[in-house]
């Protein structure tokens, strides 16, 4: 028993401890919730029976159901361009500010600083925010876009099938940049200088210095970003409701919103279970990059 | 790169960039002042034509603002406290082993969040429900929304404990020390600046939980102001203007305390503390 | 009968009985939940009714519109609903459908309160269920069509359109794009405002919600996919709610608008011009009349601990029905409860169209899987304006999906 007690404060006790506290929670409060889902997904549920386990068995009827809404392959195809347009966009951009705040100049960091806001708005704001600036005849996008000549006709960024995954994509755009920033600016400077010093004797130009020291140094980093990005932006919910819900014609419908809908406004509770079961799809293949990427992390 | 006027170059560059980025913010406060009708005007106006700020104590009051930001703050410490204390011992095992079950781990704290909030929030409320959790609302969310911020916490407090030179921590071993009392004089210390800066951005984040909260949280007084807003949005009528007011009362306590602890938090992730 | 069912008859079965064994002395509390908004209308009520006897408190929780019938849902399947549910009339059958809304019928008889012969028809439909009432309209509203006097003066327009094909060419004549002028705006939003302002062109066209692909819906969907191609509505609609519509209807930008009594207090306030209301046009000159009808309905969950309490509630709503306008802008769901004059003369006419509108109004279902009807029409009648479908097919696919529901 002694050693039992001593391997808690002093082996691999200890680690166990530490680890299980955490994933018991996570088990317990995330774990359930997606195995009720799973499960709800394979039954007939009604409002009688919401609050139950025991539910007439279903099979895969519900999946075969979905399948054949008249949206799935749309809704499909949003969600794939949601996903990556809005991760490329964020990560490109955030990358983009990371690196040009390592440079130094009076008032980096502060500046930087000021690019970190979007992490502390709420979704629901930004998503009343910019459904305001994406309206076609008052919104003041169109305004802009209009006084500096790139666009002569108004666009309805939130109404025109053609773009409205992309009214909701550009809002998520820049709700996620701050996060891909920061973790990119924490990943740039955590990488030696003089390796730089070093390259930059051999003669390497900027191109090749990023090529073959940045890039390779940032592995873990990346990886991080763009799987937690990845769930991040699947789970992003709060910007549909408030710019598009959805249309027009389910053209920005994406799963996660679809999986909402069907639950929560048109009361099919299994099937909006069965479209976030297919979402777990998605979520298996980013944390698989995600574990991936940290093979080659190298510990200093 | 060496002449003398490229920093100032670099400077307004980052200052039009910034003036880009935070142009939605700019948008927000000018919205708030117009008057119900004029932020529906084609054109819009960049300024307003007769700014008007009594919206602010009329929302600031109207709407109770004082109690439902209260507990926005409650609600935002506890999810901290949950996740900064169970997050970081797990982030530290993480960080210390090389093999396939922390691999195993890893996967597990990702394929955990799989599903959004407003999937999750279902079997949550049966399930608080069946331990009588829901007598305890703020309790309730606090649990829910800390096992929603845990990955990013462990996977962003795990970097900092990877930088944590090992030969420190063993050091402390050979010295005598137990594994305990080498976590928490030797390692914790040095990691400190790390987990605080996330422990910061964890609490920002809490601090718009909304999905779980318009559930769990019944009595008004208890809510936070995530979803004293959204009582805004109504079928027939959607008072913008005061929703802006709203949104910036919320939204400019939260900006000015970051804005002023910006440069620790960005320099601490980046400088030394992550490395 | 599923074991489910069970535990909820017999918890219907103990409430029963512990209405009987409750001291009569102790206050009871009644919870009841309603939309946040609507000009503050249940607070108020709610804390006049508990100031105004000593018996019964109200335990009031407001929810965002969107959260309303979800969260019942929710709270009825685990055993936490609320005594009192202020539901949007088309949701009111989902529930009372299902038995999970008391039948008061019997009391509303019995009620010295409450006179079901004054009500309007069509509010008090969508309460009913299988013959029997479960529950009574707080108030009703409908749809007519705003139009701006003035742009109508400038463009030689004497009189608002009465059918159909007259609103399109007055749309055109009032088209105005150097002034950023639209013709008309109104709502064709994917969801249930979308539905709210398209069902009444589909039953003046001789359909239903049942039947929406008669020729004459065909071609009122068709009329809005024109108002869109021809620019002569902003493309907006399509994701726009109406207040939001009605929003540049008022700040000058629109000519017409369609929308309910709800905008009049902001109009009043807010538009810098003469406006007027009058009745939707019909498809042919004196052709049937139809419009919308909104607004909530007030039901008692049927494993309510304290019904005769929560009775209590709603007759008192229903005695406060003069207040409803003067106070809170809503329009009595009754007959014979006067509309006090405003003082604004504009207003005081509007009032009168839409109580003439109201006698066309009618309920959406009442049916349980209403929202998956609703989607099927809205999702068709933007799958047309986006120019995907034509208006037939797509009405015709949305038939398909709704023959499936309603059998």
């Amino acid at each position: 028993m002694s050693r039992f007690f001593n391997s808690l404060r002093d082996g691999v006790g200890f680690d166990l401890v530490l680890v299980g506290a955490a994933l018991l929670f996570l088990l317990a409060l995330a774990g359930l919730p997606l195995l009720y889902n799973v499960l709800m997904s394979f039954q007939q549920v009604d409002m009688f029976t919401l609050g139950t386990l025991i539910r007439p068995w279903a099979g895969f009827t519900n999946y075969v159901d979905v399948v054949r809404q008249p949206e799935f392959w749309l809704v499909a195809r949003n969600t794939l361009i949601f996903v990556f347009a809005s991760m490329a966009g964020q990560f490109v951009i955030g990358f983009s500010l990371a690196l040009f705040f390592a440079q130094k100049f009076p008032g980096a960091a502060t500046i930087r600083g000021l690019f970190l806001v979007s992490w502390v708005m709420p979704g629901l704001v930004v998503g009343a925010i910019w459904s305001w600036i994406l309206a076609g005849d008052f919104g003041v996008l169109n305004t802009i876009l209009k006084s500096l000549g790139i666009i002569q006709e108004t666009v309805f960024w939130k109404s025109d099938p053609n773009y409205s995954i992309w009214a909701v994509v550009i809002a998520n755009i820049w709700l996620g940049t701050a996060f891909n920033m920061l973790l990119l600016a924490v990943g740039l400077a955590a990488i030696p200088r003089d390796l730089y010093e070093a390259a930059e004797l051999d003669g390497a130009n900027a191109f090749q210095r990023f090529w073959t020291i940045t890039l390779p140094m940032m592995r873990s980093t990346i990886g991080a970003v763009l799987s937690l990005g990845l769930i991040g932006t699947l789970q992003q919910f709060d910007l549909f409701p408030a710019i598009t819900e959805g249309g027009p014609a389910n053209t920005s419908s994406v799963a996660g919103y679809w999986s909402w809908q069907m639950s929560f406004q048109l009361y099919d509770f299994a099937k909006g279970a069965t479209i976030s079961v297919m979402m777990f799809l998605l979520v298996l293949f980013a944390s698989v990059i995600y574990v991936r990427s940290t093979r080659h992390e190298v510990r200093g | 790169m060496t002449r003398p006027y490229t920093p100032w170059l670099l400077l307004a560059l980052a200052l039009t960039l910034a003036a880009l980025y935070l142009f939605p913010l700019y948008w927000m406060y000018v919205t708030s002042l117009k008057s119900a009708s004029e932020i529906y005007f084609n054109p819009p106006t960049f300024w307003p034509l007769a700014p008007d700020t009594s919206i602010y104590p009329q929302v600031w009051f109207g709407r109770t603002m004082s109690t439902f930001l209260w507990n926005s703050v409650v609600i935002a410490s506890g999810v901290t406290a949950i996740t900064v204390i169970l997050g970081t011992g797990c982030a530290y095992v993480l960080a210390r082993y090389r093999s396939v079950w922390v691999d195993v781990g890893l996967f597990l704290i990702l394929m955990l969040q799989v599903l959004p909030a407003s999937v999750m929030i279902t079997p949550l409320f049966v399930g608080f429900n069946q331990v009588g959790l829901l007598n305890y609302p703020r309790t309730a969310v606090v649990l829910a929304a800390a096992a929603k911020a845990m990955p990013f916490f462990v996977v962003l407090v795990r970097a900092t404990f990877m930088s944590v030179p090992r030969e420190l921590e063993e050091a402390a071993l050979v010295d005598g020390n137990s594994r305990v009392g080498a976590f928490f004089s030797i390692v914790l210390p040095l990691a400190r600046n790390g987990i605080l800066v996330c422990a910061i951005l964890t609490f920002m984040s809490a601090f718009g939980e909304f999905i779980y909260s318009k559930s769990i949280i019944q009595e008004k007084n208890l809510q936070p102001a995530s979803v004293g807003l959204s009582g805004f949005l109504g079928p027939n009528s959607s008072d913008w203007n005061a929703i802006m007011a709203y949104s910036a009362i919320y939204v400019t306590p939260i900006l000015a305390v970051f804005v002023l602890l910006q440069r620790r938090i960005v320099s601490g992730l980046t400088s030394g503390a992550l490395k | 009968m599923s074991l489910s069912r069970l535990a909820f008859l017999a918890t219907l079965a103990l409430s029963s009985v512990s209405m009987f064994t409750l001291p009569a002395a102790a206050q009871v509390t009644v919870k009841m939940w309603s939309i946040d908004g609507d000009n503050g209308l249940y607070t108020k009520l709610a804390e006049d009714f508990n100031a105004s006897q000593s018996e019964v408190v109200i335990e009031s929780r407001l929810l965002a519109f969107d959260d309303l019938v979800n969260e019942a849902l929710k709270a009825f399947a685990t055993g936490q609903a609320p005594d009192i549910i202020s539901l949007d009339n088309p949701d009111f059958a989902l529930f009372s459908s299902r038995g999970a809304m008391l039948d008061i019928t019997e009391r509303v008889a019995n009620s010295d309160v409450i006179d079901t012969s004054v009500y309007y028809e069509g509010p008090l439909a969508s309460a009913m269920w299988d013959g029997k009432l479960y529950g009574l309209p707080k108030a009703t509203n409908t749809i007519a069509l705003f139009y701006n006097k003035d742009l109508f003066a400038k463009a030689g327009i004497t009189e608002p359109p009465q059918t159909w094909d007259e609103l399109l060419e007055d749309a055109r004549k009032l088209n105005d794009p150097a002034n950023n002028v639209y013709g008309i705006t109104f709502s064709a939003r994917a969801g249930e405002e979308g539905t709210f302002q398209f069902l009444p062109w589909v039953q003046m066209g001789g359909g239903s919600f049942k039947e929406v692909n008669t020729p004459g819906a065909v071609k009122a969907l068709e009329i809005w996919k024109t108002l869109i191609d021809e620019k002569l509505a902003s493309q907006d609609v399509l994701s726009q709610g109406q207040w939001d519509s009605t929003g540049t209807f008022n700040a000058g930008n629109a000519a017409m608008a369609i929308s309910g009594p709800w905008e009049l207090g902001r109009m009043a306030a807010d538009a810098k011009f003469d406006w007027g209301v009058a009745l939707l046009p019909t498809e042919t000159e004196g052709g049937p009349r139809s419009s919308a009808m909104g607004d909530f309905n007030l039901g008692i969950f049927a494993n309510s601990q304290h019904p005769d309490e929560a009775f209590k509630v709603i007759e008192y709503f229903a005695s406060q029905s003069d207040r409803l306008f003067p106070e809170f802008s809503n329009i009595p769901p009754r007959s014979d409860v006067p509309l006090p004059a405003t003082g604004d003369a504009r207003t005081d006419a509007a009032l009168k169209v839409f109580q003439e509108q109201l006698q066309y109004a009618q309920p959406r279902g009442p049916h349980p899987e209403w929202q998956k009807i609703s989607k099927a029409i809205y999702d068709a009648f933007q799958a047309a304006m986006t120019g995907q479908m034509s208006a037939k097919d797509a009405l015709d696919q949305a038939q398909a999906t709704i023959s499936g529901i309603v059998g």
